[in-house]
């Protein structure tokens, strides 16, 4: 048997929870490494999942009480893997946690960030609004804990400390290593949206009114930067006449050749949103081939066909222009059964923009080898899983599906040695 | 609508894909290329359906469409491109099987296959070697000289009738090749579609249109092709008019070459040299500089380009050693720039030459039937 | 369990400054109380840990946070918790130093106090004798990985496979597309599906039955009784948790005539290719005159993305005609392969494969509507289509026509008859004995001995396939301990199967630990309470046993229920179902909340109280998030959890209503084809139950109006007080009850 029974989960993400519930819950010790001072990932990020268009803090809220109720399970947040040494079975992972600055004293009522006087970008909202520089990054956030980004505060400001009743924030708090010992390890760091403004013909960063699909959801979520209240960036419009833009990077040797999976069904539900606040609204997806392949993925799309005020128009759009008194979008794309070139006029522009592999920017992880387009190969090294979208875009439930399969292979290297 | 039976050619994909269009078949129709494309007409556009046509060999709806013609290589399809299709490469490989198709002698297939250039040189070379030899002017040494002892080509090779004779069948049959090939293009094109207007309105536009390169400006990856195209053009329009200077000279005022450096034909004749040289130089240099994205050209496009290069060399050489009195390099280096000046124009209808002409027509075409306004 | 209470009392996160912790505190007669300005802190752990120490206390209210935060601080092995969500559902959401306030926190403590009062220890109910022997139903790719990695992780599978051969459709097929890179690289390999079955059938802890069939499934996890037929042998084997990979079936193309289907023999479906291309090693010969097929149309979405056939999308038919296209091309550089789509669909990294794959002289694809296959003489076919990129009405000539026909689970047959059956008992035993009579039986698969049917049950909008309605819980089927993977839950390819087998088998594994360790399984997953029916109190309505979301409670002939313990996942629907509440588990019984109700009293005549019985998995944590936004909700309201609004007892209803309360208010998750309730129905069946809550409040002469039932979504925060003070304005309207005071 292995010397330890532990597995080591990258990543918080829908996958590496789930992952690591499911190992925890066959009597696995696990310790899950997560980069952001929540759990969730990209999950805790969308309003809705497509096709059933139902909350993803709901499925988050059951796997966070299996946590909670399953001492098996170790947390760090913020934390990041700096390199793994060992074989399988025996496994030494090197972790950097990086100081929160806020201890598990803290109760989340609040007044750290009510007498905090600076403001930082709010990552968790894309830029699109700010949070003081001690903050909670999202309503439903766990660890219900709060955090202190120090690149934003004031020098030598204390005001966190000095209000917080209960002795939970620490600014002397430092990075330090921690070294852990694992059977296996299962690698679940996700993806980032594809940096929509490296597409320069589609005018992100260019047009105010162009944002991506994952700003879209914050846009529309009740705990975004709008409370929920879908408007356009420039002016604070409502938006009743919307265009997405599918494959805004993927399947584009330029960018990510290879197809992101999700960006169909995403703006076939972000039409749906936009379509159930404004019932007088219109929304266009222009498409190169429309992606739902499955049972109920494929019943979405037609949901989607059966109401009129959504058009889905096959031609890809290559060139995105503002109109510079109405701040509205304008695209140029070849309407293909039409047979014609024109140009259309949007209120607000949504690119869908790709899956990149966090593994395609940082290799940090040497024992295993990566694909050209930087995922991880899945022939990888035993004792290490890549899963979900470190091998493949995928979608939450092939996410969740791959994670409970890697389970499998670690208990299996638990066992081997 | 009629239903169109469709019979997909394999040798067509096959000739395109050999032709320079090795990308081809990785399209797969996203239309991002005719909408980067900045002189494709909005109705209809070019080069997508132009690509999926291709893919599926049906050769007829790509040759006679003026579409392939109306494409300047600016190559922003080809740099966009998601697929790496190349849709600027694509469109110049069946545009240099529309040259071929529309010149039918065994020459078309020889200009583009680099396994005929071998017998394609041989031809002008055992040509003009069969002037020379019986005389034995091999030996250089037996040339007669100028009455100042300097070097004269027409006493190598006299103008007439050896030159004249010579390039005056050459063009003929070039012009030949290329009246027949216009027309059979021009009668495919029209075939169900109304022309509009005044042909002599369209062709004048059209003229005055290649004149001012406008086309080109609209490029953006290849932005710099315009002045490199400009130069390349206005050369040959000067050489064209030293050359008709020069005939003057010779049958008008019976005045004989070289001559001084002074004359103004010698001026514009060596000016247009030096554009050309200039020319061609920033055409190679474009083209390795966005190879990257634009597509590297194919065999056809080279051949030109080398062709252009050996002429412009071997003629600035050719003067060059006369007045240096290098006898032994001056008159070989001579007898490759005829060569070259042969292979250039005997063979224009079947070359990259021969896009002056059938582009012209198409533009003509485009505009007179209201494709283009 | 003999109890010593203690009461501790949190006055941090503004408790202390919301309301009179001491008036509070006084309200706790007889049992140790004590206050402190930072529970969680600690010192304040430590305040709890002695007096368990020195004073014995076990039974421990907390009235600080919301039990869904401080988890860890708040967790005392051995004892008994009882969370009062004072912060949450008090201070965050009053007004402060307020009457109601006050009364709403002495309120919530006294029910918090009545549960502890109520409840017990539980202890884990393990049963004997289980065994962890994995069945596997199913031989193909993913059955055979099920087994395997079950195997290698150390349990011992039985695979059972109805085919005389292991291997399933891989043994069809000529190759297979790789996995990696494609960039040059081959594009069509070997299946290599004898290196696999040879894997499996010479695993030391693989059991294989071929030409085998599942007779009958009896028990529960951990405790299967599996009679399986072999030549007409049987045998029984104990088993403790089931994969079923049984896989799918095409589509049955002689419903695609207008595709030519049946007419030539030269139009064959995708499964047919690929036998023809393996009969030929490669070389593809027409079955009309075993001529070398040089010119073949591949029609995509053949009887797929149609309502008149499959109304779904097989998903890997796309690249299954771009593997097939090079079987065309790759031993005959003259043939040309004409690929006809709706969309090509190669998602993820597959679209590096669709790239190298058309990546070919002789492969040409275009987006078309096909309407027709008709003859062309000699063998040859027309294929008619509308809408391509070629132009508006097209027709090519083909010497062989390929139909990409799509995947019917192999479950769909059973349920169809199933459903019909089900059906028609509605109608009568009349209607049923005709129906058993006329509609031919299909092959079951499970054959499972379960009150609810022999099968897993259909799920809406799955056109038969096993799986799962949770985005999250991909695994989750109705039938504790059988997980379904491969083609038989989800069209897929096989690639994917291979993973999905895996995850499956692991399902399996874990299911087998829990009920070894007398613990639910999912979600509940830490659940060791249980339902204990008091049976002689038991009037056999069958309620239950048609109720249970899981078909856990099977009965006898008499309708006396018998609930198998380890299919239960503990959510309590059948307590909520009974109308004469026996069924209790030790923390969580129809009196416990039925006593926490009846603490709540109005303090007058004209003060309105309402209670809302709320899940706990949704809309509580919901009202979380709308207090940690500091959102108003009216104070005439006071919320008890419930597992699942399935719990839902409407005796609660009428108790409350007779005691003079002046509304009830369901809050449960959405219901429907979309449903989102983690134990499938629970507020489904509280709607259908609270349909019933009329005759009750006729009873009584009360307003239909004072009982509501809401569906709410985690999500809804920031709208659910609104709704909630909106129904309480109502209620204010109606007037109080005129029970009050009774």
């Amino acid at each position: 048997m292995a010397e330890s029974n532990t597995v080591v989960i990258i990543g918080g993400g829908f996958s590496g929870l789930t992952a690591a519930v499911e190992a925890a819950e066959a009597e696995k010790d696990v310790v899950i490494i997560e980069k952001n001072p929540y759990l969730g990932g990209r999950v805790a990020q969308l309003n809705k999942y497509f096709w059933k268009l139902c909350p993803p803090n709901c499925g988050l809220e059951i796997q966070f009480k299996r946590i909670k109720n399953n001492a098996r399970v170790k947390i760090y947040t913020l934390a990041e893997v700096q390199d793994i040494k060992g074989e399988e079975g025996n496994l030494d992972v090197a972790v950097k946690v990086n100081p929160r600055y806020v201890n598990e004293k803290c109760v989340a009522c609040d007044a750290c960030a009510q007498a905090c006087p600076s403001y930082r970008d709010n990552t968790f909202n894309f830029g699109m609004d700010k949070t003081k520089a001690a903050y909670l990054p999202f309503n439903q956030a766990f660890p219900m804990q709060y955090v202190i980004d120090r690149n934003s505060c004031a020098p030598n400001c204390k005001a966190c400390a000095d209000a917080c009743k209960y002795n939970a924030i620490d600014l002397g708090m430092k990075s330090e290593t921690i070294n852990i010992k694992a059977g296996a390890v299962i690698m679940a760091m996700g993806w980032n949206p594809y940096d929509a403004s490296k597409i320069d013909n589609l005018s992100f960063g260019k047009v105010q009114n162009v944002i991506t699909n994952m700003m879209m959801e914050r846009l529309s979520a009740p705990n975004g930067p709008t409370q929920g209240k879908i408007v356009r960036p420039s002016d604070g419009k409502e938006v009743k006449n919307i265009a997405f833009v599918q494959c805004a990077g993927s399947r584009d040797e330029n960018h990510l050749p290879f197809c992101s999976y999700i960006c169909c069904l995403a703006s076939l539900k972000q039409a749906m949103y936009v379509r159930e606040q404004y019932p007088d609204s219109k929304a266009r997806i222009f498409y190169i081939d429309l992606r739902t392949p499955g049972l109920y993925e494929h019943r979405f799309l037609k949901k989607a066909m059966d109401d009129p005020d959504i058009t889905l128009t096959k031609g890809k759009v290559a060139g995105i222009n503002e109109d510079p008194e109405t701040k509205d979008v304008i695209v140029e794309v070849e309407d293909i059964f039409s047979g014609s070139k024109t140009e259309m006029k949007f209120d607000m522009v949504v690119l869908a923009t790709g899956m990149e592999p966090t593994t395609k920017t940082s290799q940090t992880i040497k024992n295993v080898s990566y694909t050209s387009d930087g995922f991880v190969d899945i022939g990888a090294k035993k004792g290490i899983y890549p899963v979900g979208t470190l091998k493949n875009p995928v979608d939450v439930v092939r996410s969740a599906q791959d994670a409970t399969s890697a389970v499998i292979k670690g208990i299996q290297s638990l066992r081997r040695i | 609508m009629a239903e169109q039976v469709i019979s997909p050619d394999l040798k067509f994909v096959e000739d395109v894909i050999a032709s320079g269009g090795g990308d081809l078949k990785k399209c797969y129709q996203c239309a991002t290329c005719t909408v980067v494309c900045n002189v494709t007409p909005d109705n209809k556009p070019f080069p997508r359906k132009e690509m999926i046509y291709a893919q599926w060999g049906m050769k007829d709806k790509l040759i006679s469409n003026p579409d392939i013609w109306l494409c300047h290589q600016c190559s922003d399809c080809t740099a966009y491109c998601p697929r790496g299709a190349k849709p600027g490469e694509v469109l110049g490989a069946v545009r240099k099987l529309a040259i071929q198709h529309y010149s039918p002698t065994p020459l078309s297939k020889m200009v583009g296959d680099p396994k005929y250039l071998l017998i394609l040189f041989a031809i002008p070379v055992l040509l003009f070697l069969s002037y020379i030899v019986p005389k034995g002017y091999l030996d250089v040494s037996a040339i007669p000289r100028g009455e100042d002892g300097g070097i004269v080509y027409s006493k190598f090779m006299p103008v007439f009738p050896q030159i004249d004779v010579t390039f005056g069948a050459a063009a003929f049959f070039a012009a030949v090749c290329f009246v027949l090939g216009i027309k059979r293009y021009w009668t495919d094109m029209s075939s169900g579609v109304g022309a509009q207007g005044n042909i002599a309105d369209s062709i004048k536009t059209t003229i005055s249109e290649i004149l001012a390169h406008k086309r080109f400006e609209k490029c953006n990856v290849t932005k710099d092709r315009k002045i490199a195209h400009l130069l390349v053009f206005y050369a040959f329009v000067g050489l064209a008019i030293t050359t008709t200077w020069a005939i003057v000279y010779l049958y008008g005022f019976h005045y004989d070459s070289p001559y001084p450096l002074y004359d103004p034909l010698k001026l514009l004749g060596n000016a247009s040299a030096l554009a050309l040289l200039y020319g061609i130089t920033l055409v190679t240099g474009n083209r390795l500089k966005n190879a990257e994205k634009a597509g590297k050209g194919s065999y056809f496009d080279w051949l030109f380009i080398t062709v252009i290069y050996a002429i412009v060399v071997t003629g600035i050489l050719s003067e060059l050693l006369r007045l240096a009195n290098i006898a032994t390099l001056a008159y070989p280096t001579y007898f490759a720039h005829l060569v070259f000046v042969f292979f250039l124009f005997a063979y224009a209808p079947f070359s990259k030459m021969a896009h002056m002409v059938y582009r012209a027509t198409a533009m003509v075409f485009a505009r007179h039937t209201n494709r283009e306004s | 369990m003999e109890k010593k209470y203690g009461v501790y009392i949190c006055k941090g996160c503004g408790i202390g400054e919301g309301i009179n912790v001491e008036k509070l505190a006084n309200n706790v007669k007889g049992m140790v109380c004590k206050t402190h300005d930072i529970l969680c802190s600690p010192e304040g752990i430590n305040l709890i840990k002695e007096d368990m120490k020195n004073e014995g206390v076990n039974a421990i209210t907390i009235a600080a946070c919301s039990p869904r935060v401080k988890t860890e601080e708040f967790d005392f092995p051995g004892a008994l918790i009882e969370r009062v969500n004072l912060r949450e559902f008090v201070v965050w959401s009053h007004e402060p130093n307020n009457e109601e306030t006050q009364s709403l926190a002495e309120d919530y403590l006294l029910m918090g106090i009545e549960k502890i009062k109520k409840g017990d220890l539980p202890e884990p109910n393990i049963l004997q004798d289980l065994s962890s022997t994995i069945l596997v139903i199913g031989g193909g790719v993913s059955g055979m990985n099920a087994a395997i990695e079950a195997a290698n992780a150390g349990y011992k599978v039985v695979l059972v496979e109805k085919e005389a051969q292991l291997g399933g459709f891989a043994n069809r097929l000529y190759k297979k597309i790789p996995t990696g890179e494609y960039f040059n690289k081959p594009l069509i390999v070997d299946t290599d599906i004898d290196k696999l079955i040879k894997e499996v059938e010479s695993h030391p802890d693989i059991k294989v039955y071929k030409s085998s069939k599942i007779e009958k499934t009896e028990g529960q996890p951990g405790l299967y009784d599996v009679t399986v037929s072999t030549n007409g042998g049987s045998e029984t084997i104990k088993i403790g948790a089931i994969v079923l990979a049984t896989g799918w079936k095409p589509y049955d193309a002689t419903k695609l005539d207008y595709l030519g289907y049946g007419k030539s023999q030269n139009v064959v479906t995708n499964i047919e290719f690929e036998e023809i291309a393996k009969k030929g090693n490669g070389k593809i010969l027409r079955p009309s005159d075993g001529k070398e097929a040089k010119k073949v149309a591949f029609i995509q979405c053949a009887g797929q993305r149609d309502s008149n056939h499959l109304p779904y999308c097989s998903s890997m038919c796309c690249a299954t005609s771009l593997k097939q296209a090079r079987y065309v091309r790759q031993n005959n550089k003259d043939a040309v392969a004409m690929v006809l789509y709706k969309d090509i669909r190669t998602p993820g990294r597959l679209e590096l494969y669709y790239k190298e794959a058309q990546n070919d002289p002789g492969v040409m694809l275009t987006k078309a509507e096909v309407k027709g296959v008709s003859d062309a003489g000699n063998g040859n076919l027309f294929v008619e289509a509308e809408n391509t990129l070629l132009g508006e009405k097209i027709k090519l000539e083909a010497d062989m026509v390929v139909l990409a026909t799509g995947m019917i689970p192999t479950t769909r047959e059973p349920q169809e008859y199933l459903d019909g059956l089900a059906l028609a008992g509605t109608k009568g035993d009349e209607a049923k004995a005709k129906y058993i009579e006329e509609t031919p039986k299909p092959e079951f698969i499970l054959n499972l001995s379960y009150r609810q049917g022999p099968e897993i049950p259909s799920l809406e909008g799955a056109y038969g396939f096993a799986d799962s309605n949770f985005i999250c819980f991909p695994y989750e089927t109705r039938r504790t301990g059988i997980y379904a993977a491969g083609g038989v839950r989800r069209p897929m390819d096989m690639s994917e199967a291979q993973d999905d087998a895996a995850g499956a088998a692991f399902k399996a594994i874990q299911c087998i630990d829990h009920v070894s360790r007398g613990v639910a399984v999912h979600p509940r997953a830490w659940d060791i309470t249980f339902p204990d029916p008091l049976l002689i109190r038991c009037t056999s309505c069958k309620r239950c046993t048609e109720e249970c979301p899981f078909g856990a409670i099977d009965e006898d002939e008499k309708g006396t229920p018998f609930y198998k313990i380890n299919r239960c996942r503990r959510c309590g629907t059948c307590m909520g179902a009974c109308p004469e509440r026996i069924v209790s588990f030790k923390d969580y019984s129809v009196d416990i909340i039925g006593s926490m109700i009846k603490t709540i009293e109005s303090p007058d005549e004209e003060t309105i109280r309402i209670i809302a019985l709320v899940c706990e998995n949704d809309a509580y944590p919901a009202l979380d998030t709308a207090a940690l936004q500091r959102k108003k909700i009216d104070s005439s309201v006071r919320f008890i959890p419930l597992r699942c609004l399935g719990g839902m007892n409407l005796v609660w209803i009428a108790d409350a209503l007779s005691r003079g309360l002046d509304g009830v208010l369901l809050l449960g998750c959405k219901f429907g084809e979309n449903y989102q309730c983690h134990f499938v129905k629970g507020s489904e069946l509280a709607n259908y139950r609270f349909g019933k809550v009329g005759e009750t409040l006729n009873k009584l002469q009360l307003e239909a109006e004072r009982v509501q039932l809401m569906q709410v979504a985690i999500a809804e925060y920031d709208k659910l007080p609104d709704m909630i003070n909106e129904y309480v304005e109502r209620v204010k309207e109606i007037g109080p009850n005129p029970f009050k005071g009774f």
